[in-house]
Parts: C-alpha cells; structure tokens; sequence
C-alpha cells in the first residue's frame, strides 16, 4: 500500500517529476558520454602507440638493454621466431637490427637509430607503412639501398625524396663503418620524439654493412589484447634468459594516462551525483512542503513515522528507477551507436593529431561503469531523500490541520 | 469513555500568550452523539485535538478508558489513534490518489487486516453512507457531501471507540450537511457509534443529542435532550 501511494503520489505533479526525471537522466547521460569519449580517446592514444611503435610485446637480449652493445643480439632468436609464429594468439612478429648513427646530408647532420627491418614482417606488427607520403615502405629502389626518415628529420637534413644520406657508426668489429642510402620516403606518426631519432632501413643491406647478421629487438603484437600479460609470461617461461616486455613496461606513461582518467571519470561521477542529489532533495522537499496538511492528516489518523518516512523515501527511489535506466539506456544507445560509427571531429583534425589522436573517435565504456552508475544513481537518490522525508516526520498534525 | 480533566492550553504565539482552553472538565460515554458549539475562536477544535490526541494540553488529564493519553511515547499515541479513534476533518480528509474504497481500507491496511475483512467491511461501510457505485472514484471526482461521506466511512472502518468530528459540515451545502447528519444519526443509532463534533451550524446543533457550549476557552452550558 504504502508503495502504491508512494508511486502514484510520484505522478500527481507530473511536470515536475518529468523535470526531474529528465535533469537525471540527462545528468547521467552526460556524464556517461563525457567518460566513454575521454576513455575512447585514451584508448585511441594507447592503440596509436602501441601501432607506431610500441607494438604489445619486445624481447632483447638482457645485456643489449643495459650497454646497446652492437654484438648483443639476440642469442635464440630463431626460437622465439618459431614459437611465435607457431602461437595461435600472434598477430605480427618483426625482428629489428638497431644501431646508432650518425647521418649527413649535403645539408645537416643528426645522430638516429637506424632500424634494419623486413618490411613485410614490420607491415603486420606496426603501422609505419600507412603513415608514408608516397606509400613506398622501402619496397622499390634502384642501385643505392633504400632509407625511410621522419618528416621531422627531413627537415633537420634539409633532405627530400630521393636525397642521398651517409651514414656512419662503428660496425661490430670495431671498425668504422658507412653506408649511403637514399631516401625513397618520409613518413610522420603522431610521436615526434619518437620521429627525431629513428630511421629506418633493409635488414639485410644494415646486417651487410654492420656485418652483424641478427637483430637486436622483436616486436610482438598479439589478436587478443587482453592477453598480452599471458602471452609474455609464457615468453619468460620459455627464454627465461631474455628481456621480454609488455607495452606497459616499455611506455609506462600510457598507463599513467590511463590512472588520469580514473581521476577525471570520479570527478565527473562525483558532480554527476550532486546534481542528481540537489534534484532530488529540492523535488522531495517541494513535494513534502505542498503536501503538509495531507501528511498531516495522515499522521492524524494513525499512519506511523517510519511508513511516512518510507512513503517519501519510496518516492524518491520510484523516481529514480525510472530516471536511471532511462539515463542509461540512452547511453548505452549513444555510445553503442557512436562506438561503432565513431564520432567525426575532422573539422578539428589538425589540432588533434598535433596531440596524438585521429578526427575520429569512438566512444567506449567498460560494463562496470554502468553498474556503477546505477548503483550510485539508486543509493544517491536514497541518501538525499532523507532530509526531506525526516522534515515530513517533524510535522506536527494538529498544526498541519489548522493552517488552512 | 472519554474523561478530560481541568484541561487548559495556552499558545505561546511570539510574545502574546493566547488561551485557548481555561479549565474544562467533560466526560463522554459510549453511543452519545455530541456537538460542541461555540463561535469562531472558543477553542472547538483546541478541545477536539487534546480530545483525539493530536495535541496535548498545557495543564490536565485525558484517559480514554483506562488510558491516559499523556503517558504514551509519540509512536504508541499513533498507533493508539489508530486503533480507537476516527477523525473526521473540514477538508483535506482524503488520500487522493487512491479511489474511495482504497482510503475506507487504509486504515485497516495498517492495522494488518486481512484482505476478505477488508473487503467485507469496505463494502459495508461505503453502502452505509450510500456510496456503493461510486466505490472506485477518487476523491476529486467526487462532490464534497461525498468526500466527507468516504470520511465518515474511512473513521469508522478501524472500529473506533468513538469518531471525532471537527466542522465536518462546514464546506458543504444545506442538502450534504443534512444528508451527512443523517447517516451519522443512523450509525449512531443503528450501531451505537459515539460521535463528537464540533459546529456552529444551528441546523447542526438542533439535531445533535448533547449541546456542549465553550466560549473562550470554558464551558458555559451542557445540555443532554
Ligand atoms: N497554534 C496556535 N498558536 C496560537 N494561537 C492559536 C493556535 N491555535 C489556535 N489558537 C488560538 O486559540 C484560540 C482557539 O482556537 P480554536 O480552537 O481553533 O477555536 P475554534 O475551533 O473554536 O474556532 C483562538 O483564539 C486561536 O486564535
Ligand atoms: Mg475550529
């Protein structure tokens, strides 16, 4: 009984439990929009490093790490190439021949880590090929070894497309070694650090000059990302000798973006449920206040405290069950909808890459969120009717009744 | 049976002091149908609210039976209303949004009734005050004569010793209040329901069995016909 007067009572004033009903929904709705695009966009930064040039897993050679000594390859290589391209969750595996070096132009110098790669094996694990002017990822050439450099670098180089580079280090040996390449294309991802120093060209032409024939550094990506920290354990098992790192290892600070964004999303929570507070005590209060003789009259005739205390707390909780779900189900729509079209900010394109990012974000949301919300939503909207529902309870009836 | 003693209530409003009841002694026994009478402002309603419980007095005693109200704690007073008295009031009688046969059968849904005596009593009591078709209309579709009507029916539905009536004809027309008097007359005779109202309706008093007169707080006549 008393919670069919509670839930009818909710419907007596119906515009205002509308306004209500809406302010909360829209007040979840929002805030659940502002998380899903700020963890689209964070999700977006990781993915983006992870597919430039962090991939999901990296194996060295122990000492390589601690000296970049040239002659510390990878000792089983062979191996690890072999179990994981025998591993069913693999996606890309590419093997990386690293040296340090100093390169010339006709119109600059700079020092660079020339990255010996296969093209075809690095095409699956990172996506430098798609970040090229030309889309040559050191396919064609002519007589001369091919070089791929940064936009960034080119412009320290004073070089183009087709200028010749030299490029000098000391090869395993110890003797000083050259070689000349010529660029056949630029490329530029979203990390200009990363751009500055690093070049890259044919394992084979770099092992042919180093004369050091193996490689320093295989990346690793994986189908399932969750199962990174899996997948690198079962690595350790296998080479325990080896330096096997996840992407969390080798870019902590994507994680650390990640920490922000737990921050950002309780603040939001946070004003999100003063919102839906400040709502409910003012409606509840309102409701109370207007209703004073009826409460009374009630009181009068033998209702008791706690089932006036409850009739207004049941109201309160009708009104946001209905509001709740309706708020989240609006979300769930939107970000379904916008995970999966995406929600297009090329307008904005220029500003966002400069930061790391694409024009086109698509919101996501972890299920916990929701389940978050709503309980927030339901124990908030409990905790904030009882200052209304205790001002019902001080009412005095024989003054209720008088007033007229 | 009602005893009041010596009962005086004054009201602290801001500076002046207003007493609205001097020293009443009154005794209501069981199937009396009474009326207090007195102008606007003699303390009808002071009277029926220390009466009912609803206020306490600043000085006296009321036992209805062998209870003495004083010395209940807030929560067993309201229970105590509950279960032996019925209020009816001027206006804002009514729960409404539930329909006519949901308010005769609050009070029985908080006394824990159960449901076929519920039902059986409901239907009974809206047939007594001649409502039977309009059980399942809430209150404002309903006219005043009416409402009060569903009032009486809902006083009585807890199976009070007695109802306390403060006005109840005061919003109604000449043809509702002599209506609505005389299903309380009916009851009262038919089932030995004690009433006590407050009026100043000539038309009220004249049908009334006891004549309680207060004027400024004391009682200056008790007439029984
Ligand atoms: N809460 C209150 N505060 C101050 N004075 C009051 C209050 N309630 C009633 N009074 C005063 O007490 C007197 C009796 O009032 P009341 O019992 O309502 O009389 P009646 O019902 O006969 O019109 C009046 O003078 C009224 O103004
Ligand atoms: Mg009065």
């Amino acid at each position: 009984m008393i919670f069919k007067i509670a839930f009818k009572n909710i419907w007596r004033n119906k515009l205002r439990s509308w306004t209500v009903i809406m302010a909360i929904s829209l007040g979840i709705f929002g805030g659940l929009a502002v998380i899903s695009t700020a963890t689209g966009l964070s999700d977006m930064r990781q993915n983006n490093a992870i597919r430039t040039y962090v991939s999901h897993i990296q194996v060295h050679d122990s000492t390589y790490l601690k000296y970049s000594g040239l002659n510390d390859v990878i000792t089983q290589e062979k191996a690890i190439l072999s179990f994981v391209k025998k591993h069913p969750n693999t996606e890309g595996v590419s093997t990386r021949l690293r040296i340090e070096s100093f390169i010339q132009t006709a119109g600059g110098t700079s020092g660079v880590i020339l990255n010996g790669i296969n093209p075809e094996d690095e095409k699956q694990v990172t996506n430098i090929a798609e970040k090229l002017q030309q889309g040559n990822f050191l396919e064609t050439y002519k007589r001369k070894p091919p070089i791929l450099i940064s936009k960034k670098l080119a412009t320290k180089l004073n070089a183009k497309i087709k200028t010749t580079i030299q490029c000098s280090f000391t090869d395993a040996n110890g003797l000083p070694a050259t070689g000349v390449f010529k660029v056949v294309d630029i490329f530029s991802t979203s990390n200009s650090m990363y751009d500055e120093v690093n070049a890259f060209v044919r394992l084979e032409d770099l092992q042919a000059i180093s004369s050091i024939y193996g490689s320093h550094e295989i990346a690793i990506t994986i189908k399932d990302e969750e199962q990174v920290e899996s997948f690198r354990e079962e690595l350790i098992a296998h080479f325990p000798e080896q330096h096997i790192a996840s992407w969390r290892g080798i870019a902590p600070e994507l994680g650390y973006a990640d920490k922000m964004m737990d921050l950002v999303m309780s603040i939001f929570l946070v004003i999100i449920m003063l919102a839906l507070a400040f709502g409910i005590v003012n409606t509840m209060l309102m409701a109370v206040l207007e209703r004073k003789k009826e409460l009374g009259m009630l009181i009068s005739v033998g209702m008791n405290k706690r089932k006036v205390f409850w009739m207004i707390v049941w109201e309160s909780i009708f009104l946001s069950l209905i509001a709740g779900p309706l708020g989240i189900i609006a979300s769930y729509l939107a970000i379904q909808f916008f995970g999966t079209y995406g929600i297009d900010l090329s307008f904005a394109a220029d500003g966002l890459r400069s930061v790391g990012l694409e024009s086109v974000i698509f919101p996501t949301l972890n299920t916990n969120y929701y389940i978050l919300i709503s309980i927030l939503v339901v124990s908030t909207s409990i905790l904030s009717c009882i200052y209304p529902a205790l001002k019902a309870l001080k009412l005095n009836p024989a003054e209720t009744l008088r007033t007229a | 049976m009602i005893q009041a003693n010596n009962i005086h209530k004054t009201y602290n409003d801001g500076k002046v002091q207003v007493h609205a009841l001097r020293g009443i002694d009154v005794e209501i026994k069981e199937g009396e149908f009474t009326a207090i009478v007195g102008p606007s402002g003699s303390g009808k309603t002071t009277l029926l609210n220390i009466i009912g419980g609803l206020d306490a007095p600043t000085l006296g005693e009321v036992h209805i039976g062998d209870t003495n109200i004083a010395q209940l704690s807030e929560n067993e007073l309201i229970d105590f209303r509950l279960n032996h008295i019925g209020f009816v009031f001027q206006s804002y009688n009514l729960i409404p949004v539930l329909t006519a046969k949901e308010n005769v059968e609050f009070l029985m849904l908080l006394q824990k009734r159960d449901e076929a005596e519920r039902n059986e009593r409901t239907t009974k009591l809206l047939k007594a005050v001649g409502l039977e078709d309009q059980i399942n209309k809430k209150p404002n579709e309903m006219s005043g004569g009416q409402q009060q009507r569903v009032a009486v029916a809902r006083a009585l539905a807890s199976k009070p010793d007695f109802v306390l009536a403060d006005e109840p004809t005061a919003n109604l027309d000449s043809k509702s209040t002599a209506n609505l008097l005389d299903i309380m007359l009916r009851l009262n005779d038919e089932e030995n329901i004690t009433f006590v109202f407050s009026t100043h309706d000539q038309r009220v008093i004249d049908r009334a069995k006891r004549v309680i007169t207060v004027e400024d707080g004391k009682i200056l006549s008790d007439e029984t016909k």
